[in-house]
């Protein structure tokens, strides 16, 4: 006699399925979509293929690779405060990949005229690996100092022979470890892009406030601070930013793209 | 010499003790001479439009000075002077600023008709020449109106409509004077002015005065307001219509006996009768403006102005913003002039001008208008701003006017980090340096599956989990080590537990003895355990417990005597077990119930 199946015991084994099959279904949706974007942007319809590699981006996981394509459409597009945003989220994930630090390095010549280098030496040091990366240095490190600890316990004769090595690897984690969070730090860091030919900077968040100065497309800023003011009815969201020189001031968010930090990916889109 | 010191302390401790007050003194004086405003010196009219034979007053008023008596007055043309003038003082303290205020009031007569003008005075106060501006006066004939007062309405109240000029452009404002006259009257309401084709404004709070016409003293209320043609024609402005309700005196019929009532006026019996008054309408020939040679930035200005043009600052980079301060002075509608548009400012961005407006006069057709713009240079070869232009209608040359600004120099240089021209690449790649790429590295074909990043790691629950791992294995190494440590250095815990362990194997192990019929194991390894447990109690060596220290010890120590006779009976049957070891598995499975409650019974007795 078999016994009849009940409803609710294939259900693990349907979200089993599910689980398994549709990373595979993306993979295979996104390649075509992939593909269709590559296919506008070698035609020259550079903005067209920008908005198709920002809905593969919603759609699924960060990919340096998206990214990159999507800071190329940007740039020929004309947007290059968007390019440099896409290359620098591309730069974050793939920090060493040469194609992406040139292409980030054009763009930025394009803006400022120089080939200097932004950012200071710690920060340089510190974005030369990923996030990951940082984390996996310190999980190692940490697990030789936890093994070398715990040789300690269950050997106290050799304790004397071991307490050097101890020592050092309990040393090397601790700086790993606040590499991360040093990391983790600067990618929390909001950054943002101008986006727009000519950004007005004001005083204060508000249409009426005072003119500072203005802001050319690819500006690199950090965001301070962010408000939202009703005009009419209408809510207008203002970034406080400070740029390059350390002359700070009120932005409307849609004249900037933000890299990472508060909304990762928002200004991608 | 002594003394001396004495009297220079006290007077410097006399001093620290008035300092206090001597500072609060100081700076109260120092706080009132800030306060006290600038002095200034007014002279205004009650109304600027009279009638021949009417009166008018001339108030000159002295702010935050006073003249040591009344100014005297200079010839006026046209106009006498009644005797006598009228003196009030105020003063105030408002928001920490005291205000004086010093008025002397003159009663002039208007003599002929015609335009006068009250020249300006000069009046010395405090060492100070104070100068007033000039005033205008219009008399003007008693109009017909006028003398349609005939009946005893009309001579106790009337509108008049006065309106000095009766030929204006389409735009032009001009003023208005609405005056109502009456001796007696009570519910007085708002006069009403009928002007279809014009734009009047509301009509304002009025101004009240006296003054004499014909013998009799009437009030006046004066409403000034400007109107302002809408389309061109002759047109009709008025009349301007009111009511109250008119005092009329009649004759007491009542004889009263007390003298001190006539006197004050006491007996004097009015009548009421409700009243509306009209006024005289005013013809008006409206004029177009011409359509010849109208300038080609010209936005509806109309008057006659003067134009200030400043800008700051001059040094500037690109980018950075510059503002431009406009100023248009004059007479004509202040509040509606319009910034003049800047088509030639090509190589700015500019942004809308902010503006406010200052007028000098009650109807606003005198004053400033000031306008700031902030415009922005967009390249360095930027060498001047151009000049502003604005271009009106000048209503007393009947032409249109341009007045054109000064041509401001400027000095802009190329901007820092993100405000700057954008440079050529290929210049930057000049010299002996590596020829640079003329555009960027073309996309990636294909998608790497392997480059998507799901998230960072160290929110990944497996790899913090898979962190755990070392920190338990060090924790249960640690902890093993301490009890180690715990247990070396404690003897008797160490023994205590290792009797519990053997204690619990033995048990175990003399099961497998009474199964397999091992009577010889069974009762040595019975015999052993107890010793081992009664020995770890006493603290003594478990080869020296016999069955006799059972009664020595054991019992002066709390264990029960069904305890101590079990105790008895497993000693006497080890013993017996040495001359007869033959016994069932039955009969050794027995015993060990009875070892383990004397064991259990042993484990809790005090060590």
């Amino acid at each position: 006699m078999n016994a009849p199946v009940r409803p609710l015991s294939i259900l693990p084994l349907l979200v089993a399925l599910i689980v398994l099959i549709a990373p595979g279904a993306w993979a295979a949706d996104s390649a075509t979509a992939f593909d269709a974007a590559n296919k506008l942007y070698e035609q020259g319809r550079f903005a067209e293929a920008a908005t198709a590699y920002g809905k593969l981006i919603e759609a699924g996981p960060r990919s340096e690779t998206l990214l990159f394509n999507l800071g190329n459409a940007w740039f020929k597009a004309g947007n290059t405060g968007r390019a440099i945003a896409a290359y620098r989220e591309a730069e974050r994930l793939a920090p060493r990949d040469p194609s992406i630090r040139f292409n980030l390095q054009f763009a930025r010549k394009k803006v400022s005229g120089s080939d200097s280098t932004h950012g200071s030496l710690a920060s340089r040091a510190l974005a030369a690996l990923t996030v990951n990366e940082w984390t996996m240095l310190a999980g190692v490190a940490f697990w030789v100092w936890m093994s070398l600890l715990a040789w300690r316990e269950a050997r106290p004769d050799c304790r004397s022979a071991v307490s050097g090595y101890t020592a050092t690897s309990g040393l090397v984690t601790i700086i790993l470890v606040g590499c991360v969070a040093a990391s983790v730090a600067q990618l929390n860091q909001a950054e943002a892009v101008v986006s727009v030919p000519d950004a007005i900077v004001r005083s204060g968040p508000l249409e009426e406030a005072k003119v500072l100065h203005q802001l050319r497309d690819g500006a690199e800023l950090t965001v301070l601070d962010r408000k939202d003011v009703m005009v009419a009815e209408q809510k207008q969201t203002w970034v406080q930013v400070r740029d390059a020189t350390g002359r700070t001031g009120w932005l409307k968010s849609d004249h900037v793209v933000e890299v990472g930090g508060i909304r990762p990916a928002a200004g991608l889109r | 010499m002594m003394n001396n010191r004495h009297n220079v302390m006290l007077s410097a401790s006399g001093f620290c003790r008035r300092w206090p007050a001597v500072g609060v003194a100081l700076c109260w004086l120092l706080v009132a001479v800030k306060a006290v405003a600038a002095p200034s010196f007014t002279a205004t009219l009650d109304r600027n439009v009279v009638p021949v034979g009417e009166t008018v007053t001339l108030s000159l008023i002295f702010e935050g000075a006073t003249p040591t008596g009344a100014p005297p007055l200079p010839q006026i043309r046209n106009v006498g002077v009644a005797p006598g003038v009228n003196q009030s003082s105020a003063y105030s303290f408002v928001n920490g600023q005291q205000t004086s205020r010093q008025t002397y009031g003159y009663t002039l007569i208007a003599q002929t008709v015609g335009d006068v003008v009250i020249p300006p005075m000069q009046v010395t106060v405090g060492g100070r020449t104070l100068t007033s501006a000039a005033l205008a006066l219009k008399i003007i004939p008693t109009s017909a109106a006028d003398a349609n007062a005939a009946n005893s309405i009309s001579n106790l109240a009337f509108l008049r409509l006065i309106v000095p000029k009766t030929e204006v452009f389409v735009g032009e404002p001009f003023p208005v004077e609405v005056q109502l006259y009456w001796q007696n009257a009570q519910e007085i309401r708002m006069p009403q002015l009928q002007a279809e084709g014009f734009s009047v404004g509301s009509m304002p709070k009025p101004a009240q005065t006296r003054t004499q016409m014909g013998g009799a003293i009437y009030n006046v209320a004066i409403f000034k307001l400007t109107a302002t043609a809408a389309r061109s024609g002759n047109l009709t402005l008025g009349p301007v219509e009111g009511s109250l309700t008119v005092l009329i005196p009649v004759k007491n019929q009542r004889q009263s006996r007390d003298p001190f009532e006539s006197f004050f006026g006491g007996g004097q019996q009015f009548q009421q009768r409700p009243t509306t008054l009209a006024s005289a309408s005013v013809p008006m020939k409206v004029l177009p403006l011409p359509t010849q040679n109208i300038p080609e930035g010209f936005n509806g200005a109309i008057g006659n102005y003067q134009l200030s043009v400043s800008a700051g600052p001059t040094n500037v980079g690109v980018g950075d913003p510059i503002t431009v301060r406009v100023q248009i002075s004059g007479r004509g509608p202040i509040d509606s002039i319009l910034y003049p548009s800047q088509t030639h400012w090509r190589d700015f961005n500019t942004y809308p001008a902010t503006s406010k407006a200052e007028t000098t006069d009650e109807l606003g057709l005198v004053g400033t208008k000031s306008f700031e713009q902030v415009i922005i240079p967009q390249n360095h070869e930027i060498k001047s701003l151009p000049p502003v232009k604005f271009s009106f209608f000048d209503t007393s040359s009947k032409t249109y006017r341009t007045l054109t600004g000064p041509t401001i120099p400027l000095t802009v240089r190329p901007s820092g980090v993100a405000a700057t021209q954008l440079p050529s690449l290929t210049n930057s790649a000049s010299g002996n340096g590596p020829q640079a790429a003329d555009d960027i590295i073309h996309i990636r074909p294909r998608l790497d599956a392997s480059s998507a990043v799901a998230g960072p790691l160290y929110r990944r629950p497996a790899f913090l989990a898979l962190q755990l791992v070392p920190v338990l294995v060090w924790l249960g190494l640690f902890a093993s080590r301490k009890r180690n440590e715990s247990l070396a250095n404690n003897p008797r815990l160490r023994r205590l537990r290792d009797v519990a362990h053997r204690v619990r194997d033995g048990l175990k192990e003399l099961r497998t003895h009474a199964e397999a019929r091992q009577s010889d194991q069974f009762f040595a390894l019975l015999f052993r355990l107890l010793q081992e447990q009664v020995g770890e109690r006493l603290d003594m060596p478990a080869s020296a417990i016999t069955e006799a220290v059972v009664d020595e010890r054991l019992r002066g120590r709390g264990l029960s005597e069904a305890g101590v006779k079990t105790l008895h009976e497993l000693f006497q049957a080890c013993n017996v077990a040495r001359y007869a070891p033959v016994q069932s598995s039955h009969e050794l499975a027995a015993l060990i119930p009875k070892l383990e409650g004397v064991l259990q019974e042993l484990q809790k007795l005090a060590a």
